[in-house]
């Protein structure tokens, strides 16, 4: 198991008065500039705690014109931890690479983090949120070609001497010839994030390239999905490893499980009710109608619909608890998943830096040796049977 | 004495089009909205009376194939023409709404000899600063409703409002079939590749309006939600030989809320000149 401290970096103090979505139409008259300034730099050293407490890697990624998560340039953030950190991975999970043009701009960003960072740098590529398409007005009815289409221009630029000219359909470039180039050969490790969409499966089983499944749904919700992502792996002729699947989280540990939920509850209900709303919007064209049908399945059980505590643990929307309660839960539900990477979201909403750092401690000190022990790299996680046991 | 439309296939370049067709007389083609409507119009099948209407489904929209294909409105001429070609039409009579009324005035700016009279039914297509279209997309059934509607009690209305709940969003717990969504799903998503950016309108077209030759008919619904006013006004305006008529209780779908009206004004239009 490889773990890894996720940060979405949300705005905290959403004026209470405010009651509309926190995407694309937010005013942005609401975002106080020195308030930000303070935010970026507490989460910033949360994500440097958790190289010093032993993680594998940190995590940042991109959102645009929300307060649900704070960097539209995720590539700022990963520069930083590349020059601050020493060991960690640094996850940027990912680019959306539809609102890029031209790409060749992430060919050089991501390469420029990886020389900084020693060959350190995962590389995520995303198509975006639905949001992201209001808020660029970028056309989502052509948002799966312009992924596929920036990919290939990306990875070519990585694998294949310059200069070379690249006339594709929606970029045309006539000198492909970017410096610097990344340090890992081909190329860095790369990450998909997805919600469901059957097209994105099969792309990163194609490539068997690591498929990150979107948060906040039903754990039944991904036990479908990392079934049907190793079902498109079996479909390409190989068996997945778990190290191509993550499952990204929100984890609270506390001392026992009546004071994590005591401390945990509000913050996580901030997230929910206040960030989360406005995220859900599909713009026309952006999904198929084969994956419309699979995203609708689990479109009731998004944590948008959960208003219950109960809800919550249930579903393991969120894993809470003492470190016995949140290695039992863990345990099961990554046997149940088969993923290799953790990825835990350890801030979440108005959770205050405090409550972060301990939270951090403890599942450091006290859950993941444990969860390293059960899931050693390189043996199988996909253990239904002894979930079930 | 209301004439069927029958439902026809046709081959075209980019793939089969579906498409309705009755009655005898001129050629009247339809081009429907980015609802998709043509099935069962009463509009049409009142029309069919005195003219040989016909109703192609634009690619991506219900039944018709080749959307993959049409990245503009460059694109949706030749499909056009395409259709012409293969129907036999030389310069037909045009009765389009809304996105259909931009494509025919994409098609009459460009190739002014292959239309022969113009109805434009609430169109889109251009952008006034201090009118600007509202917002169609992300919009529940029932938000559209409003907009296209001015009875809510209208059938077509009542069925948008039962399926208020849906808005295409994962998020959301909606106990909607999904062949009822598909269509709606399928119709925006077609309408996003010709009309999210620039939004429902391409910045050249006001300037070639100019070039127009067919005798336009420009109808309004009074109380329309999504266009206003100022745009019929606008092409009324500077459209060579164009007339204006303003339907009152008519919103942005005047074909659907007020088909008799159409016929009407349709038919005194391309008769008179």
């Amino acid at each position: 198991m490889r773990f890894f401290s996720f940060h979405l970096m949300p705005y905290i103090g959403l004026d209470p008065a405010y009651d509309g979505p926190a995407w694309v139409t937010c005013p942005n008259s609401l975002f106080d500039p020195r308030h930000g300034g303070e935010l970026y730099n507490r989460y910033l050293d949360e994500l440097l705690y958790a190289e010093e407490l032993g993680f594998d890697g940190v995590c940042v990624n991109e959102h645009h014109q929300n307060a649900y998560g704070l960097m539209p340039s995720p590539n700022l953030m990963a520069s930083i931890l590349a020059r601050q950190t020493t060991r960690a991975k640094v996850a940027v999970v990912g680019n959306a690479l539809p609102l890029y043009d031209p790409p060749t701009r992430v060919a050089e960003e991501f390469a420029l983090i990886d020389c900084l960072s020693g060959g350190r740098l995962i590389a995520g590529m995303v198509v975006g949120g639905g949001p992201e398409y209001y808020s660029f007005s970028v056309n989502p009815a052509y948002a799966r070609e312009r992924f596929q289409e920036a990919h290939d221009l990306i990875l070519k630029a990585w694998t294949t001497p310059g200069p070379f000219e690249w006339v594709g359909k929606h970029y045309r470039i006539r000198y492909v010839n970017p410096w610097p180039r990344p340090v890992q050969q081909p190329h860095p490790e790369i990450w998909i994030p997805g919600a469901g969409s059957v097209e994105t499966m099969e792309f990163v089983a194609k490539h068997h390239y690591a498929y990150m499944g979107i948060p906040y749904f039903h754990l039944d919700v991904f036990k479908r999905t990392f079934q049907m992502f190793r079902d498109a792996c079996s479909a390409e002729g190989y068996e997945a490893d778990p190290l191509q699947a993550g499952w990204l989280v929100p984890i609270y540990v506390a001392e026992t499980d009546a004071q994590a939920r005591r401390e945990y509850e509000e913050h996580l209900w901030y997230f929910v009710k206040r960030l989360l709303p406005g995220i859900t919007i599909q713009p026309p064209g952006y999904t198929s109608a084969r994956s419309l049908a699979n995203i609708l399945k689990s479109a009731g059980t998004f944590m948008l619909n959960v208003t219950d505590w109960d809800e919550i643990v249930a579903g393991r929307y969120a894993i809470v608890g003492s470190p016995d309660t949140v290695t039992e839960q863990l345990t099961e539900a990554l046997s149940q998943l088969g993923t290799g990477n953790l990825l835990g979201l350890f801030q979440i909403g108005s959770l205050p830096g405090d409550l972060t750092r301990r939270n951090l401690e403890l599942f450091a000190h006290e859950v993941k040796p444990r969860l390293a022990a059960e899931f050693p790299e390189g043996s199988p996680v996909f253990r239904p049977t002894v979930a079930a046991a | 004495m209301p004439t069927v439309l029958h439902e026809e296939r046709v081959n075209a370049p980019l793939g089969k089009v579906q498409l309705f067709r009755g009655g005898a007389g001129a050629p009247l083609v339809y081009l429907h909205s980015a609802g998709g409507e043509g099935a069962g119009l009463p509009v049409l099948e009142d029309l069919a009376d005195d003219f040989e209407v016909i109703a192609p489904i634009f690619p991506g929209f219900g039944e018709s194939e080749g959307i993959e294909e049409i990245d503009g409105m460059d694109d949706a001429v030749f499909h056009l023409l395409d259709l012409w070609q293969e129907l036999g039409l030389v310069a037909p009579a045009v009765l389009g709404t809304s996105l259909g009324g931009w494509m025919a005035l994409e098609l009459a700016t460009r190739y002014p000899e292959r239309v022969s009279r113009m109805v434009l039914v609430n169109p889109v297509g251009i952008y006034l600063p201090d009118a600007p279209i509202a917002e169609l997309f992300g919009r529940s059934p029932a938000e559209l409703a409003e907009m296209l509607f001015v009875d809510q009690q209208h059938p077509i209305a009542a069925a948008m409002h039962a399926m208020e709940e849906f808005t295409g969003d994962v998020g959301k717990e909606v106990e909607i079939p999904i062949e009822l969504v598909l269509p709606m799903w399928k119709a925006l998503g077609a309408t996003a590749r010709l009309g999210w950016d620039p939004y429902l309108h391409d910045p050249k077209l006001r300037g070639r309006l100019r070039r127009i030759t067919a005798p336009t008919l420009v109808v309004a619904g009074a109380r329309d939600g999504l266009v206003p006013l100022a745009h019929a006004e606008t092409y009324a305006a500077e459209i060579p030989d164009a007339t204006l008529a303003v339907v009152e209780d008519a919103a942005h779908w005047l074909p659907l809320e007020q088909p008799a009206k159409l016929a009407k004004l349709t038919r005194g239009f391309i008769s008179s000149v």
